[in-house]
């Protein structure tokens, strides 16, 4: 039996009490981000995505999910991968509908489909993909955000969607 | 908890916050429920050496004496994970 693969996973009102949990690790941020227009249609507009999912290609070091205080690195995925071809490793979030249906937290196919339908301009080379789990919000920002800032940026994108998983 | 958090329990100490947070990561956010994973992971270790069955013990002494504790500290955050999915009973709600 594989000892991952549950039916029930969910829990409820786990996360409306996070804070009471884990005194401290709500992260505010007071800066004002300014949120990029775009610069071209999308239809000429090379996509890339950032994910905290945890989703990597198979056979890669998989993301540490028993440090306490976590992961500060990430992963990028080719945008042409198949879903059999990545795998999750990630505790803190259920992932059992991933499991059957990657695309439901790391959309790959479906944008994979927008750049074929043309509906997008194309996608970056490589996803990106790191874990949430991390104690650490200045060494986040320190090393990680700057280390996927810049792999983004090497890739030469037109428009970066980021997603929570 | 933040990091912040957890260093001001050790300035201070406070042994019962940081055990508190072994607790809360090992339980996914359920202090209870932790307690009962670290009970769980020795559970499974020790039924494993009632047989006293042989053992690497150059590996286990090579290992402790040559390793960084820090590396060490890991390995014991990564065993825990390993003797409870040996035991069959996992909470959480991915895979480590």
């Amino acid at each position: 039996m594989d000892v991952y693969n549950k039916e029930k996973q969910l829990r409820p009102g786990l996360w409306e009490t996070v804070n009471e949990r884990y005194p401290g690790s709500m992260i505010t941020k007071r800066d004002f981000i300014p949120l990029a227009r775009l610069k071209k249609p999308l239809p000429e507009s090379r996509l890339t995505f950032v994910s905290t999912a945890g989703v990597q290609p198979k056979n890669t070091l998989p993301f540490d999910t028993a440090h306490p205080i976590g992961d500060y690195t990430f992963r990028p995925v080719p945008s042409r991968s198949k879903p059999a071809s990545l795998e999750i490793h990630q505790l803190k979030y259920p992932t059992i509908g991933a499991e059957k249906d990657l695309n439901v937290i790391f959309p790959i196919e479906r944008f994979q489909e927008l750049a074929a339908e043309k509906i997008i301009g194309g996608l970056t080379t490589n996803f990106f993909s790191f874990i949430g789990y991390n104690m650490d919000a200045e060494r986040l920002e320190r090393t990680l955000a700057e280390e996927i800032a810049d792999a983004v940026e090497a890739e030469k994108p037109d428009v970066a969607l980021l997603a929570p998983a | 908890m933040s990091l912040a958090y957890l260093k001001e329990a050790v300035e201070a100490g406070d042994s019962e916050k940081l055990i508190r947070y072994v607790r809360l990561h090992f339980g996914d956010g359920d202090e209870a429920a932790g307690k009962q994973e670290i009970d769980k992971a020795w559970i499974e270790a020790l039924k494993l050496l009632l047989d006293v069955p042989e053992t690497n013990r150059e590996f286990v002494e090579k290992t402790v004496a040559e390793t960084d504790a820090t590396t060490l500290a890991h390995l014991y955050f990564r065993l825990h994970f390993y003797f409870v999915a040996r035991s069959g009973e996992w909470i959480h709600d991915g895979r480590i």
